[in-house]
């Protein structure tokens, strides 16, 4: 496992150097022009969940690799005020306009893997993984 | 970095650059509406070619500048949204419900201009 | 390093594709098991090596003539060539104490060679054994009236063959799982068709079973194919499809969905009742999608669209209609 990309979301600007770095990593990995975008939009949507809730937290990219497939982990830490209903969140209720709900569904349909772990006024832990097909 | 908004005829054409930010967009939606009153236009063309994400956020932004130019009498057609960034909308779940999309600059205008010509031939056809 | 000329620059990025990172390399010296005693040691037998190098790496070759199995690195003599003084020059940088990255380039390229080369691990291995009973035969030599000496100097030598064995092996495997996997892409594609039939019109005729894999190829293949015709409108036609999964169907309207964002309109033609019953009981709902009966029909709706620049009633709804 190489080493692990940190990236600070603090601003609007670390969200676009967060996706960014993610690109470029599946990018070596391999993965189709598509399958860039997909991860890149996965990781927009958590760093901004992080600014918009918590105003500051940490985005973590780390290269996979398990047998012989390779793939990426997004790990997206805050220490914000937590999802209340985490269940809730992780499912479809919402309109699609975005508006209400974290995306969290829509994050799960661009990757592989969807973890939440989340603690009502200490932080949230959304970990994504995709791999290369 | 600001938008530039073009005239075109009627119609008004802007060119979203890959690096703007929240607040870059706002000001164009302000300067949009501003412009379209004093164009007097009746179409906008924003062309996306550029964004290789658009998440829920700048979908959302669409959708308010759509609706701004909308309340200011004008159609917003978006256009150049690449392979994998319409995948990525769908699976994401963001909607650019309400406003239309087509292919290119060129379909985009051709696209304002037969509605307009269907709106006015409707309209003729009602008597008006 | 005379004459590496253009195969020498295949390699790094040959080993960022492996993942042969820094880290990686630091690893396999660790598994290696290298101790400084080991170093002390190939120092000692280093001018024994490079004395009889081209015999110890002639006895590799001469087993590999001797093999039907590796005649085609022989084919060629400017490639056999090649490999020998390769494999000379590897026999002495074993025993210079420096297994960095430039000594994992220099055999991740000799790998890359004998890859191209066709041979196989089995046949490698053998012959490599001659060469390290050469050495061996050395060494024993060298140090005859001492035969725990000697045998702990080619112990010494043989971590470092292991770790030389490892990293070609890897190669070769590798290499050959790349070429498997784009006979596989070559073999989907083939199956996956998207056809530029009139102007501004695709068609993707879709025979058999459509399966996650598949299907994501058919939307990455329709939606590059949009883009660089022009299209406005493709007809899937999926007649010669007995059945499609949920996950499948899901995926196929999100095809469409993304196709609409792109300005087209994906037309379905030839579905049967029984894949539509099915579609219907998952809970896809077919109201959303345009689907003629036949293919000869939805040409002429695919005409239709392109030449008034309409666009279908149940696609986009906006606030103008």
């Amino acid at each position: 496992m190489a080493a692990d990309i940190v990236v600070p979301i603090e601003h609007e600007q670390d969200i676009v150097m967060a996706r960014q770095q993610g690109r470029q990593l599946v990018a070596e990995m391999g993965f189709s022009s598509t399958e860039q975008t997909l991860v890149a939009t996965a990781i927009s949507e958590v760093a901004r969940n992080i600014l918009m809730y918590a105003r500051h937290g940490e985005i973590v990219l780390t290269a996979l690799q398990s047998e012989n497939r390779r793939g990426i982990e997004v790990v997206a830490r805050d220490e914000g005020p937590g999802i209340a209903n985490p269940a809730l969140a992780l499912t479809d209720g919402y309109s699609t306009s975005g508006r209400l709900g974290l995306g969290l569904p829509g994050a799960r349909r661009l990757m592989d893997e969807l973890d939440l772990a989340t603690v009502p006024g200490e932080g949230t832990t959304v970990t994504l993984r995709k791999w290369a097909p | 970095m600001p938008v530039p908004i073009l005239r075109q005829a009627d119609l008004l054409v802007a060119t979203i650059q890959a690096s703007l930010s929240d607040q870059d967009l706002v000001r164009f939606r302000d300067d949009l509406a501003r412009e379209i009153g004093r164009a007097r236009s009746t179409g906008v063309v924003i062309d996306v070619t550029a964004l290789d994400v658009l998440d829920s956020f700048a979908s959302r932004v669409l959708r308010t500048i759509a609706h701004t130019a909308r309340l200011r009498g004008a159609t917003t057609v978006v256009v150049g949204i690449q392979p994998g960034v319409a995948l990525a909308m769908v699976q994401l779940g963001v909607s650019l419900e309400g406003i239309p999309t087509a292919l290119d600059f060129e379909d985009g205008i051709a696209l304002l201009r037969g509605r307009r010509r269907k709106k006015a031939h409707e309209e003729g056809a009602h008597g008006g | 390093m005379a004459s590496t000329s253009s195969m020498v620059f295949a390699a790094p990025s040959f080993m960022t594709e492996m993942g042969l990172t820094e880290h990686d390399i630091q690893r396999r010296v660790q598994i290696a098991g290298l101790t400084s005693e080991d170093l002390a040691r190939i120092r000692a037998i280093r001018e024994l090596v490079e004395r009889d190098v081209g015999r110890h790496a002639d006895a590799f070759f001469d087993y590999l003539a001797s093999l039907t199995e590796a005649k085609r690195l022989f084919e060629r003599r400017d490639v056999l060539e090649r490999a020998r003084a390769l494999k000379r020059e590897h026999l002495i940088a074993m025993v210079q104490g420096d297994y960095g990255r430039a000594y994992v380039e220099e055999r991740v390229e000799l790998a890359i060679l004998y890859s191209k080369a066709s041979l196989e691990p089995r046949v490698f291995l053998a012959a490599f054994r001659c060469l390290m009973r050469s050495v061996g035969a050395a060494i024993s030599a060298r140090f005859a009236g001492q035969p725990g000496q000697g045998f702990e100097h080619y112990a010494s030598f043989e971590k470092i063959a292991f770790f030389d064995v490892s990293l070609i092996i890897d190669v070769i495997v590798f290499e050959r799982e790349r070429i498997i996997h784009q006979q596989q892409e070559a073999i989907q594609e083939l199956s996956t068709p998207v056809l530029p039939v009139r102007e501004r019109t695709l068609l993707l005729p879709i025979i058999g079973v459509i399966d996650t894999a598949r299907a994501r190829l058919l939307t990455d293949s329709l939606l590059r194919a949009i883009r660089a015709n022009r299209a406005r409108v493709a007809v899937m036609d999926v007649t010669g499809v007995a059945t499609i999964d949920s996950k499948t169907a899901n995926h196929l309207l999100q095809t469409v969905a993304a196709a609409r964002l792109m300005g087209a309109s994906v037309i379905i033609t030839g579905l049967s009742p029984e894949v539509a019953q099915a579609l219907v009981a998952i809970g896809i709902n077919l109201e959303r999608l345009t689907t003629v009966g036949d293919l000869r029909g939805g040409m002429e709706l695919a005409e239709e669209i392109v030449r008034m620049r309409t666009v279908p009633r149940d696609d986009v709804r906006d606030e103008d209609a």
